[in-house]
């Protein structure tokens, strides 16, 4: 075996094409990591900045305030998801979904769908990060390196004369084909390796990204290998395969989505956030207690200090906020879980094409799925209960005005 | 008949005959007939819903009961852009922005609820439109149409016979050529309906056939580059090999690499960063809520002189809708300076894509596509801008209400008590000042004159290949 592995090899040498589709399959690599990495620092450089810049403001804005009231109304406190260590592989979501927030004690509802993307055209085109490459790009050059290996030999009419003289047909064809599958993908995978090694990705990460690559390069090849077995023109192959990637890659994720999001409706953005406005701004109007006893409802340790004699209070403000979040949480609810069993079931329907299973898989590894999106979202939401679970017992008891306390104030922590 | 028209036909002959050429051009048909009756359907949702939530919302406002005017500013408003026309043709970046904006006093916000954010996630490819099938597909099927168009000749033997009666290359070239326009007008066909019925909504003709000029010069320039191919290449799979080569380059590589690219060249930061900066300007302004601020102090001077008066409880006026109006301005100007810094560097950016279109006639189209139809990301600035006009108006008005319908002293004695606070209101006829807001996308020569470069750029493209094509065929030897 080995043997014919260094023949097939000395043979690669001198096939210009082949060394060609590798030489292509490297450079996009480190094309696709290089700017990875660069945009994974960026991303960081920009939380590091936003985290210095938001204690300064906050520290700014509590200065010289009188109450626990505007004291949390002034003060805004940041959130974010920091690229994990694999993201310069796949920035997935990271382009269409926020990833950082200024959150203050307010109706989160009202706050929480703000969408810091950048610039639109990013996430209508994508970027070209590593996980597109594998997906889609590695496929096509692993079929361009390997549909006519049978045929060209037939066209050179070599071909029954090489079968009939070695041993058994897999002895010429495996190596053959295995040289150039082996060697796409190191090419592929060592400037991912590298870029990990920099990053520092964890081990365990590197290597299911690398099985995953591999895994995929395999199947391509036994679609590739299935196909070349007919006896037809080069040309007619390619066409068959290329015919093969465009169902796998396009057709079937395509129709699969329109297919899930018909199935998994999610309620309109527009709906949650009306519900909570007109909820807020009708709580102004109404009777204090019409606030104040859903707010006991669920909080029934300030039962003792929600009565509101006066037309206003502080307490009264944050109570009607948090019911607004409250009337609204039904329906925000249902869009999370429309929006998860959407990700659940595009990951089932991922089995039947490639392409879609690589680059979620890639997204899965890096964070920057669906899944990681909301859980970026639950811990907003957990930090601003925690706001609240910190102002509440100092605001409804209306204890004295303490600036000392506020160095307590509860800190954001990413989700890990 | 002549004999380009003679070559034209027998090439047909041949890919009638052909069943990977068939099977190839009713798959690609089918699918352009699927996505583009199902794009045409859920535009037309969106665009139905979204005025009616735009005339809602309108309702709801000019619905509210006497007020403090001041709560009305933060009652807000909502701002909606329906889909326009073409939109069934060309999506573009609306699924990606969010097509809803919240509209409030002292904040601008951001369009909130893109589809993408809940879409499920298959992958790169998965979002397919008519627009994304013309880019990425046809050009496929023209690869596949076409890679021998010109070899066949060569590998059957036919190229010298037809050389030795005389038959130049160019004339050859020239046949085959015109087999692969009739096989673009085709598929022109679903395109040039969509273009008729958007007329028909209203869209001018002018952008409609701009659009489909567009995508008919972006199609020969894939024909040309396809014939130019099988004349110089001297082997079937090499031409087609190479022209894969090419689409791949063109279609999935450069555009994203473009991305990459304009992001790394032009780093625009993000709302949170740019607001943190002008927070810290703001704070020199003071709070617009709180009329005692000493950044009103030199206000306070001018406008008790205006009115030869010595203290504000002798203003005619309310001296706090005074303020709430000059800090709403003074605001909005900071605002807007940050926004239209952040919306000029995204603009920036994407000059730089476009540039990528001397690269890949892809992403020549595609800006083409989007500035035509009106879904590009200069149209959702032009959103975020009117919306931001909009805004100021209704605050505005507000507060000019606050000021001369609402006495100081009521006002300043709204929190006293239900008797006080019910004084401390307006009637609800004040909230009429809303503007009725309906976006519609720029005119026609607006979005052409904005197309011109990425027109100009796929006519470089076409005058290239064929020139190309040209100088081949007439050096075609045996």
């Amino acid at each position: 075996m080995l043997r014919n592995i260094v023949r097939e090899t000395s043979f690669l040498a001198k096939d210009r094409g082949a060394i060609f589709w590798l030489t292509l399959a490297f450079a996009l690599s480190v094309v696709a990591v290089s700017f990875g990495v660069t945009e994974v620092r960026e991303q960081r450089e920009t939380i590091a900045t936003l985290i210095k810049e938001d204690a300064a403001d906050r520290a700014n804005a509590l200065q010289g305030q009188e109450e626990w009231g505007s004291a949390a109304y002034y003060a805004f406190h940041l959130t974010y998801a920091p690229p994990s260590d694999f993201a310069f592989a796949a920035m997935g979501q990271r382009d269409s979904s926020p990833w950082k927030h200024r959150v203050r004690m307010l109706a989160l509802e009202g706050q929480i769908h703000e969408s810091d993307t950048r610039n639109a055209d990013f996430g209508l085109v994508g970027r070209f990060d590593f996980a597109f490459l594998a997906a889609s790009v590695a496929p096509l050059l692993l079929i361009l390196l390997l549909y006519d290996l049978r045929a060209s030999e037939r066209t050179a009419r070599r071909h029954d004369l090489l079968v009939a003289t070695v041993g058994s047909p897999t002895q010429l064809w495996l190596p053959r084909a295995l040289v150039r599958v082996g060697l796409l993908a190191l090419l592929l995978l060592t400037p991912l390796w590298i870029a990990a090694l920099i990053e520092s990705s964890s081990a365990g990460t590197l290597l299911q990204a690398t099985a995953i690559v591999i895994g995929s390069l395999l199947i391509w090849w036994l679609i590739v290998e299935l196909v070349s077995r007919i006896d037809a023109a080069p040309s007619i192959l390619l066409t068959t395969l290329i015919g093969i990637w465009l169902a796998l890659a396009i057709v079937v994720p395509a129709l699969s989505k329109a297919a899930i999001e018909a199935s998994n409706p999610v309620p309109d953005g527009g709906e949650i956030l009306l519900l909570q406005r007109e909820t807020v701004n009708d709580a102004w109007d109404l009777p204090k207690e019409d606030t104040m006893i859903p707010f006991v409802e669920e909080h029934p340790e300030l039962a003792d200090y929600a009565v509101i004699d006066g037309p206003w209070a502080w307490k009264w403000y944050y109570a009607f906020q948090h019911v607004g979040d409250q009337k609204a949480a039904p329906l925000v609810k249902q869009y999370r879980e429309g929006r998860l069993s959407r990700d659940r079931q595009a990951g089932l329907v991922s089995l039947l094409s490639p392409t879609s299973f690589v680059e979620r898989a890639f997204e899965k590894l890096a964070n920057t799925d669906a899944a990681s999106m909301v859980a970026y979202e639950d811990a907003v939401r957990e930090f601003h209960a925690q706001l609240r679970a910190f102002h509440y017992p100092l605001m409804f008891p209306e204890k004295p005005y303490d600036a000392n306390l506020l160095s307590s104030l509860p800190v954001y922590k990413p989700p890990s | 008949m002549s004999p380009v028209t003679r070559i034209a036909r027998e090439e047909w002959r041949l890919w009638m005959r052909s069943k990977v050429v068939v099977a190839a051009a009713l798959i690609v048909a089918t699918l352009l007939a699927a996505t583009t009756l199902l794009t045409i359907n859920r535009i037309a949702a969106e665009q139905s819903e979204r005025l009616e939530q735009q005339i809602a919302a309108e309702k709801t406002f000019f619905a509210q009961p006497d007020r403090h005017p001041h709560r009305m500013v933060h009652y807000g408003h909502y701002a909606f852009r329906p889909p326009p026309p073409l939109a069934m043709f060309e999506p573009g970046v609306d699924a990606v922005t969010g097509q809803s904006i919240f509209l409030e006093g002292h904040r601008q916000n951001t369009a909130m609820f893109a589809d993408t954010k809940a879409a499920a996630d298959l992958g790169g490819f998965a979002a397919l439109t008519p627009a994304s099938l013309y880019q990425l597909l046809l050009p496929l099927l023209l690869i596949v149409l076409g890679h021998a168009l010109f070899l066949r000749e060569r590998e059957s033997g036919t190229l010298a016979v037809m050389l030795a009666q005389g038959q130049s290359g160019t004339k050859l070239a020239a046949g085959k050529a015109l087999a692969l326009l009739t096989v673009i007008t085709i598929f022109m066909i679903p395109l040039v309906a969509v273009a008729v019925y958007s007329t028909s909504l209203g869209e001018s003709g002018l952008a409609a056939f701009s659009l489909v000029g567009g995508y008919f010069v972006y199609l020969c320039v894939w024909g040309a580059i396809v014939l130019a191919a099988s004349i110089i290449l001297k082997q079937r799979a090499v031409s087609l090999g190479v022209l894969i080569f090419a689409w791949l380059f063109a279609a999935l590589v450069v555009p994203r690499f473009a991305i990459n690219a304009s992001s790394a060249m032009v780093d625009a930061p993000g709302k949170i960063e740019s607001d943190l900066v002008m927070l810290a300007e703001q704070r020199k302004l003071g709070d617009g809520h709180n009329a005692a601020d000493p950044a009103f102090q030199r206000l306070q001077a001018e406008v008790l002189e205006q009115y030869e008066v010595e203290t504000i409880e002798e203003l005619p006026i309310n001296w706090r809708g005074v303020v709430a109006s000059y800090s709403e301005a003074e605001l909005t100007e900071l605002l807007n300076g940050y926004a239209e810094k952040r919306m000029n560097l995204e603009a920036a950016q994407s000059r730089i894509f476009d540039f990528f279109g001397l690269a890949s006639p892809t992403i020549a189209i595609s800006s083409a596509s989007r500035t035509l139809s009106g879904t590009d990301l200069a149209t959702h600035h032009r959103f975020l801008r009117e919306s931001e006009t909009l805004r100021f108006d209704f605050v505005q008005s507000l507060n000019e209400v606050h000021a001369e319908e609402l006495d100081y002293a009521i006002d300043m004695n709204r929190n006293a008590g239900p008797e006080a606070s019910r004084r401390a209101r307006v009637n609800a006829e004040a909230w009429q000042v809303l503007d009725e807001f309906r976006f519609v996308p720029d005119s026609a020569g607006e979005r052409t004159s904005r197309a011109m470069m990425s027109m100009g750029t796929l006519t470089f493209w076409l005058l290239l290949a064929v020139a190309f094509v040209f100088i081949s065929a007439r050096r075609v030897r045996l």
